[in-house]
């Protein structure tokens, strides 16, 4: 139920090009809240409702993020995958130019981390790992705004 | 490349015999050309034991290099080298005084390769002119070959009809440059190497296929493409890392690596806490949210003049979901792809004329004056960073409407 509305988050408001678009994040974000909301109200459990919304954050960051971001079409593509798909066929997409070496806890961290940063090289993968940082920051505060807003009022 | 290299100056090797005089005339003309190319005469530290800082010390102390390891090994050929740089020193400074830079102290050892394969360079320069001449036009592709000390016998060959190329190619200028194609398809096809362990260098510069680029070596560093290549590299990793430095708070003032990258990790693991942990209060307080003005807003019936305004305002949506060719130029095309309560929506928010007026007289007094670039007044409920407001009517309606809401108001706050 709510890959609908994600899907209808990401196909009707498109993806603007600029990172610094906060209220796209809003707006998706609030829509995508509402869809929620609308669609099973309540949905059995906190919990399941939590994860729900989490994942919607998610995809209005990714998808506000824009296209051209490594990082948000990893992001994406795992949240799109998941309901549904047990098993694993083999992916037809050629892992392209897995890093040589894991060596370094650090690095294998970070790669873990941030989405999408198993098969990017190093200085792409703090390019990556640089706006990724930057829309969770921005992400976490719009979060941060509604859930105060809403308890105080 | 550099095995197909290598028989050919055997060969030639084989055939040289060449009288000291001879020897000495060649690599004085050999020498000024790599004079011409030395690039600073300022000389740093060297820590690189390479080529270049042997060129790059001013000419006694190469010579006191050479000089002090004794090369007689190859007999006349060395010495004559030596002589050869005795005779430029004569010019230069006074003969006697040489004395060495303490950076190269350590790197001795293999600079002994280094400098016999200098002194052969003047061996080899008669013999190779014709070929070389002739091998200008050969692909320019990099030819990149560290001199180990462990691998002796290759070493002394390959530099030679590299350095007489160089001249060929270069005419004797080195500009500054960053040989980035060519870095990156070395670094692919090569491994790894540290250009501080390069014990020797030639001083070649990264060439394309074509163009040449010519690449300015700092003082005292390697200048094959390999060590360019990883200088470059770890440029760039450096920008990006000081840049990551700079969005996570609290980690200019650490000084490391391993420490910043450790900061980071432990940012972007607590930001993910915290969005799991907001949405878990979301999720509690859910019910609660009013988010009907959503669907007031959404649902309102656009103006006729809204339309012409929309391709204006649609320059900073792509309405079509990420497909590929997202060249969808047209504002007919996007007037049609975005739905009409979207443009709607598109309108509110740009916050026309009047309407942001209004919208400012009610605001409440903490809500500063956003940044809103199109207009001096400033502010919808979401105000756009690049679009151009178009001079349009809108009902203010829905706006007003948005005032109430709690929500809103704190949105305002937040941007």
């Amino acid at each position: 139920m709510y890959r609908r509305s994600f899907k209808d988050t990401r196909s009707s408001l498109g993806s603007p090009n600029p990172n610094f678009s906060k209220p796209m994040v809003a707006l998706r974000f609030l829509r995508a809240l509402s869809l929620v909301r609308r669609s099973g109200l309540g949905a059995c459990s906190p919990s399941y409702r939590a994860r729900g919304i989490r994942r919607a954050a998610y995809a209005c960051m990714a998808a506000s993020a824009g296209p051209r971001r490594a990082w948000s079409r990893a992001l994406l593509r795992k949240i799109r995958r998941r309901p549904g798909r047990g098993l694993r066929r083999p992916r037809a997409v050629i892992w392209r130019h897995r890093p040589v070496g894991g060596g370094d806890r650090l690095e294998v961290a970070l790669r873990r981390l941030v989405p999408g940063g198993g098969c990017m090289e190093y200085c792409r993968l703090l390019e990556e790992a640089a706006d990724y940082v930057k829309c969770l920051a921005m992400q976490v505060r719009l979060m941060q705004t509604i859930v105060d807003s809403a308890s105080h009022v | 490349m550099e095995s197909a290299e290598a028989p050919q100056i055997s060969g030639v090797r084989s055939g040289s015999s060449g009288t000291c005089a001879a020897e000495i005339a060649e690599s004085l003309r050999f020498e000024e050309e790599i004079q011409s190319l030395i690039v600073h005469p300022n000389f740093e530290a060297s820590n690189g034991s390479s080529f270049t800082a042997l060129l790059g010390l001013s000419g006694n102390q190469a010579a006191e290099l050479l000089h002090e390891h004794g090369l007689t090994a190859a007999a006349s050929s060395p010495a004559g080298a030596a002589e050869m740089w005795r005779l430029r020193l004569g010019g230069d400074r006074a003969a006697g005084e040489l004395r060495l830079p303490l950076g190269c102290s350590p790197t001795f050892p293999s600079d002994a390769a280094i400098v016999e394969s200098a002194a052969r360079f003047s061996v080899f320069a008669s013999e190779e002119s014709p070929t070389s001449s002739s091998g200008g036009g050969i692909s320019p592709r990099l030819k990149v070959e560290q001199l180990d000390p462990d691998s002796p016998p290759s070493v002394p060959v390959l530099p030679s009809p590299k350095t007489k190329r160089s001249p060929a190619k270069r005419k004797g200028t080195c500009e500054k440059s960053k040989a980035r194609g060519t870095a990156k398809k070395i670094k692919r096809t090569e491994e790894k190497k540290d250009p501080t362990k390069a014990t020797a260098t030639e001083e070649d510069t990264a060439d394309e296929k074509l163009p040449y680029v010519h690449v300015r070596a700092r003082r005292g560093q390697a200048t094959d493409s390999h060590s360019l290549a990883e200088r470059a590299r770890r440029e760039k990793i450096n920008a990006r890392m000081k840049l990551l430095q700079e969005l996570v708070p609290g980690c200019s003032k650490i000084t490391g690596t391993a420490l910043v990258l450790d900061e980071i990790i432990n940012h972007v693991q607590s930001l993910q806490r915290q969005v799991e942990f907001l949405s878990m209060r979301l999720a509690a307080v859910n019910p609660c949210i009013d988010l009907s003005f959503l669907d007031h807003i959404l649902s309102t019936q656009c103006e006729p003049g809204a339309g012409a305004a929309n391709g204006r305002e649609a320059l900073a949506w792509n309405p079509a979901p990420w497909s590929p060719d997202s060249a969808i130029a047209g504002e007919d095309v996007r007037r049609l792809l975005l739905p009409r309560q979207y443009q709607v929506w598109h309108l509110d928010l740009l916050g026309p004329q009047q309407s942001s007026m209004a919208w400012e007289r009610d605001a409440t007094p903490h809500h500063n004056a956003l940044p809103f670039p199109g207009t001096g007044t400033g502010t919808s409920l979401f105000g756009y960073d690049s679009t151009n407001s178009g001079n349009l009517s809108s009902d203010s309606v829905a706006l007003n409407s948005e005032l109430t809401n709690p929500i809103a108001k704190r949105l305002l706050e937040f941007y």
